[in-house]
């Protein structure tokens, strides 16, 4: 044995353990861990692959979620993965998904990125079930004229207000059933609204 | 027979120690084929080492009666049996009693074994070739497992001993009579068994944790974590070489060891990717500590002290209670972390799934079907390909979706290397600790 071969022993390992080390944590070796989900009370900007009213309503719920949450001091995928468990809701979640959906509604008419009534008019009428000629006579009304009679945020949170979101949640894997309720709650927001538009002008 | 007794009482110890980490790479398939819990196939490797632990120093005390071929033959063939029985077991339960079984005839074969080598080629070389084997069926042990189990079934692991193990009976019985063991002399070398007792310990969690973060955590098959952990022994192997080169001391030399797994360990801690590629230095550095400590200590431990199989007996029981206390540490720590990261696991993917640019009748689905796999996890790391397996989609759809399934598995591959760091770095500390007990001052003889 030698003093220096030693030496050189402890100086090698040490060089090649903090050569490792110091490779691995430039490389991220200290952050490598899944990712962390964000603030869900900082506004982040929602997007959707669809179109018409299928692509609003996933903007709102995904707007709404975040509202939800932030109201309740959770993240958005806990809230998620709470109400996609199946379990019963509780007040506070039900309230709070009731209020940030209604939110969503005005942030989004504030930002402009709600569409008028009149775009969504030919999709709407596409899955109702209305006497033909009834139904040729609302597509031939002018634009001007639907988005003066129905404003798309009032139509909104009245449909919002109107639902049952309780029995939404126990039907989120239900398509027909969850289609079925948000169709008639729309039907009679519209309903609504423009009863009250024509009171207002008598 | 008498020319092969030799070799083949080498094979059988270098089987014996092997086996006290060759189920390693099989635990994966063995939790899923027996129905066991994490906890439960820990302890496929928990009572072979404990029973070979505490059984070795009786076994020796026991040999000082007896005739040391027979005692040889008899181990080697209630190895052999029990092997078979594990071969067969079918449920975890069977395996861990005949595990225990096959222990008890470990403790005899390798003592046995001994005396016969020592008889054969003589003190120095018979018990260099016991220490030298017993090192190699150490490290090779998960490497020959994986392969094993990749290529036939676990099962394999245990089969293939039997025939090993039935040659060396007769080979064992063709050895000429041993020299008669000598009275007590020594009391036990503490140091060099404490030493590898907190390292043995702290390879465990090099060996097992990594194994199975290979298999259970990123997904690998047991042949490719076989070929990825076989940079361990290659490295152990170069380790002597470099230790010729420099010629340090013997305290020099299992200090650097000790302190080279810790490093290694740390490095298994800090990995900045699933890419198999990281697990690589690292695990050179735990390879090379392996090779300068292991057989240093054992020859240390046993150095002129007599009786030989006494002192080779408190060896093989610091050894493997070490990898015992490692596994006891171990194992709750990395079940519990495995379990705290399943929240923030789901909350990632929730989160990326959310977020995804897809239709939302595919994310509703692909939520559906995901949900259905975290729920079954229990404690496991969940196969989210599935879920995919069953969308419809269109070509561009298909391509956003296969890449959402890469960023999943990346989340869970994130999940199970966080779940493992402390429990790396506690192997770790525990190579630190080994390191204190050689650098600690040494008592002056009045």
């Amino acid at each position: 044995m030698t003093r220096g071969g030693s030496a050189g022993m402890v100086g090698l390992a040490l060089a090649l353990v903090g050569g490792v080390l110091a490779v691995q944590l430039a490389h991220g070796g200290g952050t490598f861990e899944p990712l962390r989900v964000a603030d869900p009370c900082v506004v982040r900007e929602v997007t959707s692959q669809s179109d018409g009213i299928e692509g609003l309503t996933e903007r709102l719920v995904l707007i709404g979620v975040d509202e939800a949450a932030c109201e309740l001091g959770v993240s958005r995928e806990t809230l998620t993965l709470e109400l996609g468990r199946g379990g019963e809701p509780t007040d506070a979640e039900v309230t709070a998904l009731h209020d940030g959906l209604v939110a969503a509604v005005r942030r989004m008419k504030d930002d402009g990125t709600l569409p008028p009534a009149s775009e969504l008019v030919d999709e709407a009428l596409d899955s109702a079930d209305l006497n033909r000629f009834l139904e040729a006579a609302l597509r031939a009304l002018p634009d001007s004229l639907v988005d003066a009679a129905l404003k798309t945020d009032d139509v909104l949170v009245r449909a919002i207000d109107d639902l049952d979101l309780r029995q939404v949640l126990a039907d989120l894997d239900d398509q027909d059933r969850l289609e079925e309720q948000v169709e008639a709650a729309v039907t009679r927001a519209v309903q609504d609204s423009l009863a009250d538009r024509v009171r207002d002008l008598v | 027979m008498r020319r092969a007794a030799g070799p083949l009482l080498a094979l059988t110890v270098a089987l014996v120690l092997a086996d006290s980490a060759v189920v390693t790479l099989a635990l994966p398939d063995i939790l899923v084929e027996l129905d066991a819990s994490v906890a439960q196939v820990a302890w496929v490797l928990i009572s072979f080492n404990l029973v070979l632990g505490l059984g070795a120093v009786p076994t020796a005390a026991g040999l000082a009666r007896a005739d040391p071929r027979i005692f040889a033959a008899l181990g080697i063939a209630v190895f052999a049996g029990a092997s078979a029985w594990c071969g067969v077991a079918g449920s975890i339960d069977v395996l861990i009693a005949a595990r225990c079984v096959q222990a008890v005839g470990g403790a005899l074969a390798l003592l046995g074994c001994l005396e016969l080598m020592v008889a054969e080629w003589g003190e120095r070389r018979g018990v260099a070739v016991w220490v030298a084997a017993g090192v190699v069926g150490t490290a090779a042990g998960p490497v020959a497992g994986g392969l094993l189990t990749e290529a036939f079934s676990w099962e394999a692991i245990f089969w293939v001993q039997v025939p090993f193990a039935a040659l060396a009976v007769p080979a064992a019985l063709a050895v000429r009579a041993a020299p008669v063991d000598p009275p007590d002399r020594h009391p036990p070398a503490v140091r060099p068994n404490l030493t590898l007792a907190l390292l043995s310990a702290a390879l465990t969690a090099a060996l097992f944790l990594l194994v199975l973060l290979l298999v259970q955590g990123w997904s690998r098959s047991p042949a490719t974590a076989a070929l990825t952990v076989s940079v361990v022994p290659v490295a152990a192997l170069a380790a002597r070489p470099l230790a010729r080169l420099l010629r340090p001391s013997a305290e020099v030399e299992v200090a650097v060891g000790c302190f080279l797994v810790a490093g290694g360990l740390a490095g298994l801690a800090l990995l900045p990717s699933a890419h198999l590629g990281w697990t690589v230095a690292p695990q050179a550095l735990v390879g090379l500590g392996l090779g300068l400590t292991m057989d240093r200590l054992t020859a240390q431990a046993m150095e002129l002290r007599l009786p030989r199989a006494r002192h080779a007996g408190w060896t093989i029981g610091a050894r493997h209670l070490g990898v015992v206390v490692g596994l006891a540490i171990l194992t709750p720590v990395f079940t519990a972390d495995l379990r705290a990261a399943e929240v923030p696991a789901q909350e990632a993917i929730t989160s990326l799934v959310i977020d995804a640019p897809l239709p939302v009748e595919d994310k509703i689905a692909l939520a559906e079907g995901l949900g259905e796999e975290l729920v079954q996890q229990q404690g496991r790391i969940p196969d989210l390909h599935r879920a995919f397996t069953t969308l419809d989609l269109d070509p561009d759809e298909r391509r956003a979706a296969d890449t959402l399934e890469r960023a999943l598995d990346s989340q869970l591959e994130r999940a199970a290397t966080w779940a493992f760091r402390d429990s790396f770095l506690i192997g770790a500390g525990l190579a630190l600790v080994a390191l204190l007990t050689v650098l600690a001052p040494r008592r002056r003889r009045p």
